[in-house]
């Protein structure tokens, strides 16, 4: 095998992007991954816990992202995007574009002085914009690499060339306000889309009163509260008055499987959603939960177990319903959720102290103008477009380029890790290599 | 006379409590500074014999700290582990031994609260015991 | 001869200097018994330390390292690594973790945190003593491979395995390939009908040189990754052949629901698989009812068998297509379309005119008829009324079951089933196609129902997977593992029960029988040795001594 059928370009860095990259360096392949946030880790390392089995999601996901790190045929690109590609399977020109993170990595140990110095805020997108981090940060304790990054739009320093604290404060002498972005071109075989999903933003179904009403969240909200490592330090919290809710309700398909928005189904929401209520439940004895659902899909291996688990041992109530809308009482903070009993007709309205909303996830934000610049074809809902799904499952629309995981499909985190590893076995097979 | 200090040791396992009390250090999360770690892989790997000796040799308390069940990294240590704990608890009175000196539990790798507050919690019992004086006993 | 242990103590910047007093500790290490020499860097993990340490290694002719800095959980391979290039066996080396356990914890006490740190050095250099030469052995790999079953799943596993360039065996019960996909009579989403779907790849399979045996049996696997005997009944011809590694793919059955609604009693109610090979023939049903999660989602088989429901919009529009006035009822309590893909064709087939109505399983529908049935009553959930449905022919999805073969070679393999006899695989979410049995792997509906992608899809994993150690034709094993001093066993057999991973076996050695250790198949937990009454059993790094000398220090007077 040359250099260049050796190399392969795996583009996001979560779950279904580092196991593929896992699996490709086993296999003798040196890997460029591609990660445009800081860290890889992806959406699983937001998450508490992972149904059905509510196993902690980072205890297993760390492991996974050491192990990339310290693979030797492994090259992480973090903050990093794919800035061009030119040529056809077998024979791709690429170039990276690192961006700069204003600090030296080989000098940086991520001991955090810096950080404590910092006086810029910023919404924490890690932390689904409950909390602030600062200018110079790094996403979460767990990050790998452990390094830090300086956001420059946030930073006084780079934008107003006053401050300079990070500077001082380090004693490595890391920080270096002139480094300048870092192309990198080179020669590749092949190239694995795995970059994962967005939640799409529910402000616009204006019914359900999010970003209205103090007390209506979206799932991903709830999962990092509900992380001991969280913003709340693993309590759930209503943030009107910082009251334990004692009524939550989770309402199912919101902008999904909807006309108006998505058509499609998320495929996870109704499992995530029952193990949001589990936790809920463990945190706080005396919650409720009510989920309203359309078509309680649990599918996967154990699943039909733990919604029997959590209606039985966690008293969550599942009501078939579609709520109407979302209205907050401006006096106590409390959410009503207005239902329609399917046999009267009757409106029903219910007093919950939050409501959780779990929204069509879509593909992430950068997936259009990536699968764009590679002349990958996506369908209408901008996923990556599978030509043959029957028996070319992870084959995009370029000859040697490959797409795993939620970016052409929803699924979970078993699906993606298998969709994953099917990917590398067709690399493997489509360079005919041994 | 200086307050007593208790001397307490912990067995960690690699992959769950290890990394649970590397989680609260690295959220800051301060707690008394009694208690010694000594990593294992699997707290299926630690014989009560260690525990044994610890405490007839004047160590004051001993933790054990594994995987939830149902999350060993080794699929079934710590099951073994609860069975030899449970057993030797009720050996603890025959070797004159406060049974209270001893505690096994389950802190997973994201528990850093857990992890201070089981440390917090056993130190604290541990004080109430007062020193371990079974040598001096013995003697 | 006295090892020569030389001791770093790490600033961490400010962040272990700020509370613990480093240079207090490195005078104290220098005290420690075999120290000959005692440091202290400003960061160990940066360039500058790992290169001062390699460099007084060298210089003080240092045997062991003790490096006392942050968790080992980051850096212990960058240290091994840094005394292996200087000359010294990487398993010579102890860290010791003094801030995220020590300096982060017990900010506002700097003098007991000193304390505590100079006694958690004095447990390691105790360690580092008593550490002895560590090698990660190798187990060779023969390069070829078993896959059983030979449907879609293992047929996809085979081709990629032998496309890979390793001999491959494809094991087939029956007496020709193709699984449960050759008898459907349409296949979504592809174009192609499944007889064409499957003899492509039949051909593919021949084509990639994969040696294909039909109507065989296994009749026995013995041995462990690298080394597997396999022996298969051919057509009543015993062969044998050595493999590396096996990809189970045995697929699934679908359940006939012998009682439930009239089946086996009228001749019009039917399976899903019955109704495909009427519609591939051109036969007309007429009016159709389809009842789903027949034997399914209730007690006795809790689980949703997954693909019934396309299955049943699948074959819903496609009586449609044959006869546009029948009418076609879907009788459910979920339908399960998730994702993108099957979301659509479920909108579309509402669309198309195909009714779907709900029941519960408190109150499941009730079949009606003489010599036919003749119609179902049915409590539909969301109106809350009883609705009658006569039909000319009564559709049941059923849920695949597991293959009654499981069970017998799950000993053979020594892999797990779950609660509903389907193969477990070794972790739910992060090793779905594997098993904790090292070089044994899983894939389509034996381990769970999956549709055609999902089981091509897993088939593609698990050889990407098998081929792993394939390619490096051997397996490194731990170096951690454990070993059983032969003088002193008594054979007890307690940590053979033990061991999760089935890597100790009983030996005969001059008349006696004694536990020994495959170190192949050994992790390196050391649950084995929780076990053992007198201490045969050690693993290594992890001695019983060297636990016990850090035990000491405690023990001991400062």
């Amino acid at each position: 095998m040359s250099d260049r059928e050796r190399t392969v370009v795996v583009v996001g860095g979560g779950i279904a992007g580092i196991q593929v990259s896992l699996d490709l360096a086993n296999m003798g392949f040196d890997v460029h991954l591609v990660e445009r946030t800081p860290s890889i880790g992806g959406r699983m390392a937001q998450l508490d816990k992972t149904f059905p089995t509510n196993d902690c999601s980072m205890c297993i996901l760390s492991p996974k992202m050491i192990e990339c790190a310290n693979n030797p045929r492994i090259k992480m690109h973090t903050y990093s995007e794919l800035e061009s590609v030119k040529g056809a399977f077998p024979a791709f020109e690429v170039v990276i574009r690192e961006k700069a993170r204003y600090v030296d990595l080989t000098r940086c140990t991520g001991c955090g002085d810096c950080v404590a110095k910092c006086p810029s805020k910023v919404s924490s997108e890690f932390d689904a914009g409950l909390v602030k981090r600062k200018a110079i940060y790094v996403p979460f304790v767990q990050a790998v690499p452990k390094k830090m990054t300086i956001d420059k739009e946030h930073c006084i320093m780079i934008t107003k060339g006053k401050c300079g604290n990070c500077k001082k404060a380090c004693k490595a002498g890391a920080i270096d306000y002139d480094q300048k972005d870092n192309l990198i071109t080179f020669e590749a075989s092949a190239i694995v889309l795995a970059t994962g999903f967005d939640v799409f933003d529910v402000t616009v179904a204006q019914e359900f009163s999010y970003g209205r009403a103090k007390n209506v969240l979206t799932s991903l909200e709830l999962e990092r509260m509900l992380n001991a490592s969280g913003p709340t330090g693993g309590h759930i919290v209503r943030p009107s008055d910082h009251q334990e809710p004692k009524k939550i309700a989770f309402i199912q398909c919101v902008c999904s499987r909807d006309k108006k928005y998505k058509e499609y189904c998320s495929s996870v929401c109704c499992m995530y959603a029952t193990k949001e209520a589990i936790l809920a439940r463990e945190h706080c004895p005396e919650l409720s939960s009510t989920i309203f659902y359309m078509d309680l899909r649990a599918v996967g291996k154990g699943f039909q177990n733990f919604v029997q688990r959590a209606k039985r041992d966690y008293g969550v109530e599942y009501i078939r319903a579609r709520p109407a809308k979302v209205e907050e009482d401006p006096t106590t903070g409390d959410a009503l959720v207005y239902y329609e009993n399917s046999r009267t007709g009757e409106s029903i309205a219910r007093r919950y102290d939050m409501v959780v909303l779990c929204p069509a996830l879509v593909p992430t934000l950068g997936s259009e103008s990536l699968c764009s610049l590679l002349g990958v074809r996506i369908d209408g809902d901008k996923f990556v477009a599978i030509p043959r799904p029957a028996d070319r499952p992870v084959d995009t629309s370029v000859k040697g380029i490959f797409a795993c995981g939620f970016c052409q499909t929803p699924m979970d985190i078993p699906d993606s890790v298998v969709q994953a590893s099917g990917a590398a076995a067709r690399v493997a097979q489509a360079l005919g290599v041994s | 006379m200086p307050e007593f200090e208790p001397r307490i040791l912990a067995f960690c396992c690699n992959w769950c409590s290890y990394a649970g009390a590397d989680l609260a250090g690295v959220s800051r999360l301060q707690m008394p500074p009694n208690i010694h770690i000594i990593r294992v892989m699997c707290s299926g790997n630690v014989k009560p014999e260690y525990v044994v000796k610890s405490l007839v040799e004047g160590v004051d308390g001993v933790l054990v700290l594994g995987c939830h069940i149902g999350d060993c990294h080794y699929i079934s240590g710590n099951h073994r582990t609860i069975k030899r704990f449970a057993l030797l608890e009720r050996l603890m009175d025959d070797l004159g031994i406060d049974k209270r000196r001893i505690r096994v539990d389950w802190v997973s790798a994201s528990e850093g609260e857990k992890f201070q507050k089981v440390v917090s919690e056993f130190v604290a019992q541990v004080k109430s015991l007062g020193p371990n004086d079974i040598r001096r006993d013995a003697a | 001869m006295e090892p020569r242990i030389g001791v770093f103590i790490c600033h961490c910047g400010s962040n272990i200097a700020n509370t613990v007093d480093v240079e207090e500790v490195v005078r104290y290490a220098s005290t420690l018994p075999d120290v000959v020499h005692a440091d202290h860097n400003m960061y160990s993990c940066s360039e500058d330390g790992v290169g001062s340490i390699k460099a007084k290694i060298k210089e003080k002719g240092i045997d062991r390292v003790v490096v006392a800095a942050c968790t080992p959980r980051t850096h212990e391979p960058l240290f091994r690594n840094a005394c292996e290039a200087a000359g010294i066996n990487r398993y010579l080396f102890e860290f010791v973790n003094i801030r995220e356990h020590c300096s982060w914890i017990h900010m506002k006490e700097r003098e007991l945190a000193t304390e505590k740190a100079k006694r958690l050095v004095r447990m390691g250099v105790a360690k580092v003593a008593l550490l002895t030469p560590q090698e990660e052995s190798e187990s060779p790999v023969v390069k070829s491979a078993a896959v059983i079953g030979g449907g879609v799943s293992g047929m996809t596993a085979a081709i990629s395995l032998a496309d890979q360039g390793f001999e491959t065996h494809l094991i087939e019960k029956g007496s020709e390939l193709g699984g449960l996909v050759k008898d459907l009579g349409a296949l979504f989403p592809s174009e192609s009908t499944p007889l064409e779907f499957v003899k492509t790849m039949r051909d593919e399979t021949a084509a990639s040189g994969v040696r294909i045996h039909l109507s065989s049996e296994i009749k026995d696997i013995q041995g462990y990754i690298g080394n597997f005997d396999v022996t298969i009944s051919e057509n009543g011809k015993e062969e044998k052949f050595k493999v590396g590694v096996v990809i189970t793919a045995t697929g699934a059955d679908e359940l006939k629901p012998v009682g439930e609604y009239g089946y086996g009693r009228y001749p019009n109610v039917i399976t899903q698989s019955e109704l495909e090979k009427k519609l591939a023939k051109g036969e007309r049903v007429g009016n159709t009812v389809m009842i789903q999660c027949v034997g399914a989602r209730q007690p006795g088989r809790e689980y949703c068998s997954r693909i019934c429901c396309m299955t049943a919009i699948k074959n819903a529009g496609r009586i449609l297509a044959l006869e546009p006035k029948s009418r076609v009822v879907v009788v459910h309590r979920d339908i399960m379309s998730y994702n993108a893909r099957n979301e659509a064709l479920y909108r579309k087939s509402m669309e198309d005119g195909v009714t779907y109505l709900r029941y519960t399983l408190e109150d499941k529908p009730r079949v009606e008829g003489r010599d036919r049935a003749e119609k179902i009553t049915l409590r539909e959930e969301t109106l809350d009324e009883d609705i009658a449905l006569p039909f000319d022919t009564l559709v049941l999805s059923t849920p695949l079951v597991p293959n009654p073969d499981n069970g017998k070679l799950q000993k053979m393999l020594k892999v797990p089933l779950d609660r509903d006899g389907f193969f477990l695989e070794a972790h739910v979410k992060l090793r779905p196609v594997e098993f904790a049995t090292d070089g044994v792997f899983i894939c389509g509906c034996a381990r769970w129902p999956s549709d055609v992608p999902e089981c091509i899809s897993q088939a593609g994993a698990a050889a990407a997977k098998a081929s792993i150690p394939l390619r490096a034709g051997k397996v490194r094993t731990e170096a951690i593992t454990a070993e059983v001093d032969e003088t002193t066993c008594t054979g007890c057999g307690n940590c053979i029960a033990t061991c999760a991973y089935g890597a100790i076996s009983i030996v005969e050695v001059e008349g006696m029988r004694v536990a020994r250790v495959n170190l192949a198949q050994c992790k390196g937990c050391g649950a084995c040795v929780g076990s053992c009454h007198n201490g045969s059993i050690q693993q290594r790094g992890f001695t019983e001594k060297q636990l016990i000398s850090m035990i000491d220090c405690l023990t001991e007077g400062d």
